[in-house]
């Protein structure tokens, strides 16, 4: 058992929560929600980021509009769709109770 | 300093660096490698060299001239490599089968042979080869199966030599190899090598020149054509070959990304052993799957051959048409494969037969001392060979070896300078055949000597070889084995034995002694060199074998003809490796000079005479016993009577075996005369019978005398038209049976 793996494991099956957590505060660019969640201290690589994004998309959770910019070709702003709202409260109950059950299990031993 | 080129990138022009520019095809390349089976695969792509695009464009307004290698690998880390996002997340790559495909997707828009190191059961070589050619991986390895034999080799060769579909990810640590041009001597193949094995640069470039030492001396290598040679090659002169064969293969590491390519993963024993080991390992798995998903496959090929079937024979009574289509495809498919084993056949022979030439060329290099002067003569000589025979040798080669692998064509110089050497070499060849047909110009003074003979009446004369130890044993074309190469000499078998009617009865034996050379006198000078025997020994007349040629005096088709005039009514018998007759001479005839040389005859002696008195002189054969009748030579051995019967023309006088039967015919006979075969036929069995029944009635008469009886009997012919037979005994008990005809 490799404990890079596991906490990997860990890592990736909360990503998806946590990019859709952000986007739903509001429009946002794919390096912006690197940044986020870099400030976070939780790191993806945008080679991974834009595949998980398209894919979101394309479930018609997400949808996007484009923005000129002065500094290169015009970037994709995405928006969170209803679906994709009511996917995220779906996820955010199952992470509530998650992070409920993580908890008391935790804390036993240290009682 | 590097080179700086400007490219269109999503929409904005950035200035980039040539290296840096690869890497970033090459980042490109990979991603789409990667994402060849995701569904929204442009898609991410374009956002992924869109969001590059807007960090060049901020590099750029920092201040920065242009994108240099240090800028895209930091932008191609951020973003990440595909080697990163396995282990970032697997939610990429949903299931494994489909990671499996990706690969096969890439290989059918690039059609370059990989092996596939995915739906591999051995080294990927059948899926690799099943994907370029847009097959079943499974017709591949059934095929594989059933030419094992050959396969096995074959498929060795491949797994080698196919680069293994992992080369195609970038960030993988498989190596390249490249020619390294930065550490060249030459070409830089050695320092390639030694890149691509970790070694010292000296190591491959020794074991490189080591067996030159040995190429001036050493041509045992060259003898013939045996699959222990093909190993040597790799040590013997053969690394000219190779050397030169892998300068044009291998393609030279230019870019930044190629050089570290070429530097890879650290490759040694471990680590070959280490892939061999994981090979393995899987292979026991894979062979079951393979048995599985072969038997699946069977059931389910037959099942649609039976629906197929079916379904055919239905159509087939409604549209006959339709059918026809189908068959007339699998047809199509058939002589495709054909055409394709016969091109593959035919390339292959060309290849062999080419290398053979080269190799039987190089086997005559020994004999060049002998034959060709030293100076210009000497590099025309090198030219012809090297850059008129080896040149296109090795060209054609590695054309098949690039197309074959599809590399990319050299640049028109490369071919340009193939080109101009290889005319280099056709006007060396022409100096050659010039220089030395000037050698071959003049003719000597043919000087008839007798050779007297201590019993030139015997009834019958046999030609035998006196041994020398060293000689060829065929004609002069055809070398034995090169040891036979004295260090100073050269025996040449160019000894012509003429035979022709004596006018009295006894034997005549003459030589005439004939070389050609630059001048009348040298041509005289050689001839006076030539030194040659002959020898009778009571019935026995003993030719040398060859003529010693040195390198001194080079060989200038001197040659010997011997004359022997044979009596009618004597009998000669030629045997094996004396002499030639008019199968093996080969006549040397430069045609180009031979008016000045052809009019000096002395004596009557013209070669004009020699050359072409009458072709009959020369043709006999070994081993066959002849005898002289006043039409010329007769064969005495006869297997039956009709031909002989039918030979027979003019005054005969001789023996002739007839079915073990001894005959003497004595007689006129005219050609045109018409005598029923049959019946002479008849009277020959006749008169054995009688012969027979004569021989017991003479063996008990003479079985107390000292006499020898001569138990076959003897026919003897007339040219009268009345058949009778008489009991004659003569002196020496000879059974005459006289046929009166």
């Amino acid at each position: 058992m490799d404990i890079q793996n596991t906490q990997s494991q860990m890592r990736k099956g909360v990503l998806e929560f946590c990019i859709l957590s952000i986007i739903r505060q509001g429009e946002v660019y794919p390096s912006d929600i690197v940044d986020k969640m870099k400030a976070a201290n939780l790191h993806i690589l945008e080679g991974t980021l834009y595949p998980l994004l398209t894919r979101l998309k394309n479930a018609g959770y997400l949808t996007y509009r484009w923005v000129e910019s002065v500094s290169g070709p015009p970037r994709k702003y995405f928006i969170m769709t209803d679906i994709g709202l009511q996917f995220y409260d779906e996820l955010e109950k199952t992470w509530n109770e998650l992070a409920e059950a993580v908890k008391t299990l935790t804390q036993v031993p240290n009682k | 300093m590097k080179k700086v080129i400007n490219i269109n990138f999503q929409g904005s022009v950035i200035p980039i660096e040539e290296t840096a520019y690869d890497i970033l095809k090459q980042y490109i390349q990979s991603l789409r490698n990667y994402f060849a089976n995701e569904e929204g695969k442009e898609e991410i792509i374009n956002d992924i060299e869109g969001r590059i695009a807007e960090l060049f464009g901020e590099t750029l307004k920092k201040g920065t001239t242009c994108i240099g290698d240090e800028e895209v690998n930091k932008i191609i880390d951020s973003m990440g490599r595909p080697a990163d996002f396995d282990a970032d997340s697997d939610f990429v790559q949903p299931n494994k089968t489909q990671e499996k495909t990706n690969y096969n997707a890439n290989f059918n828009e690039h059609k370059k042979l990989y092996r596939d190191e995915n739906q591999k059961v051995i080294g990927g070589v059948c899926s690799g080869i099943a994907n370029y050619l847009n097959i079943d991986p499974l017709i591949a390895r059934i095929l594989f199966v059933v030419f094992f034999g050959f396969a096995f080799l074959l498929y060795l060769v491949l797994w080698i030599v196919i680069p293994s579909s992992a080369t195609k990810v970038i960030g993988s640590q498989r190596k390249r190899f490249f020619r390294d041009t930065d550490d060249k001597i030459i070409g830089g193949v050695c320092s390639g090598i030694s890149q691509y094995f970790g070694i010292n640069v000296w190591i491959p470039r020794l074991l490189f020149l080591l067996p030159f030492l040995s190429f001036g001396f050493n041509f045992s290598h060259w003898n013939w054509w045996n699959l222990n040679h093909i190993w040597n090659i790799t040590f013997s002169p053969g690394s000219l070959f190779v050397y030169i064969i892998l300068w044009l293969v291998l393609p030279e590491a230019k870019t930044a990304a190629e050089k570290l390519e070429m530097k890879g993963e650290k490759v040694d024993l471990n680590s070959i052993k280490n892939t061999i080991q994981s090979d393995m390992e899987g292979f026991g798995k894979k062979a079951k799957n393979f048995g599985e998903q072969l038997s699946s496959k069977a059931t389910i090929i037959s099942k649609e051959a039976g629906e197929k079937a079916k379904k055919f024979s239905e159509e087939a009574t409604n549209k006959a048409k339709k059918s026809n289509v189908g068959l007339g495809r699998i047809l199509i498919v058939f002589i495709k494969a054909f055409v394709y084993f016969i091109i593959g056949i035919i390339v292959f022979a060309l290849v062999v037969s080419l290398f053979s030439i080269g190799v039987a060329f190089t086997a005559l290099l020994p004999f060049k001392n002998y034959l060709i002067n030293n100076g210009w003569q000497n590099v025309f000589a090198w030219g012809t060979l090297l850059l008129f025979i080896w040149l296109p040798i090795i060209a054609i080669v590695v054309f098949i070896i690039r197309r074959l692998t599809k590399m990319k064509g050299h640049s028109s110089v490369v071919r340009y300078a193939f080109i101009s050497l290889w005319i280099l070499g056709l006007a060396s060849f022409i100096g050659l055949i010039v220089t030395l047909s000037k050698e071959f110009k003049y003719r000597n003074n043919p000087v008839e000597e007798t050779i007297v003979l201590s019993n030139p009446s015997i009834k019958k004369l046999e030609v035998k070889a006196s041994s020398i130890s060293k000689y060829y044993d065929n004609n002069w074309f055809e070398l034995e084995h090169f040891a036979a190469i004295n260090e100073d000499s050269v025996f040449v078998r160019n000894i012509i034995v003429r035979l022709t009617k004596s006018t009295n009865d006894s034997f005549h034996v003459t030589m005439v002694k004939l070389s050609n050379g630059s001048s009348k006198s040298q041509a005289n000078n050689l001839v006076s060199k030539i030194d040659y025997h002959i020898q009778q020994n009571d019935t026995t007349l003993l030719l040398d074998k060859g003529i010693v040629i040195t390198p001194l005096d080079k060989f200038r088709n001197q040659q010997i003809i011997v004359t022997i005039a044979v009596p009618i009514g004597k009998r000669i018998l030629i045997k094996e490796n004396s002499g030639w007759n008019w199968k093996t001479n080969a006549k040397i005839n430069f045609g180009l000079y031979t008016t000045n040389g052809f009019s000096y005859g002395i004596n009557n002696n013209s070669w004009e005479e020699w050359n072409n008195d009458g072709e009959r002189a020369y043709h006999w054969n070994h081993n066959v016993e002849y005898i002289m009748t006043a039409d010329g030579l007769k064969m005495t051995e006869n297997n039956n009577l009709e031909t002989l019967l039918e030979s027979l023309d003019g005054k005969v006088d001789g023996e002739f075996n007839i079915d073990g039967n001894k005959i003497k015919i004595n007689g006129e006979f005219n050609k045109n005369r018409e005598k029923n075969k049959e019946q002479l036929k008849k009277e020959y069995d006749e008169t054995q019978k009688k012969a027979d029944e004569l021989k017991k009635e003479l063996e008990k008469q003479t079985i107390d005398s000292n006499k020898k009886v001569i138990s076959k009997p003897i026919v003897q012919k007339s040219n009268t038209n009345s058949l009778k037979l008489e009991n004659d005994f003569e002196l020496e008990n000879f059974i005459m049976m006289r046929f009166c005809i």
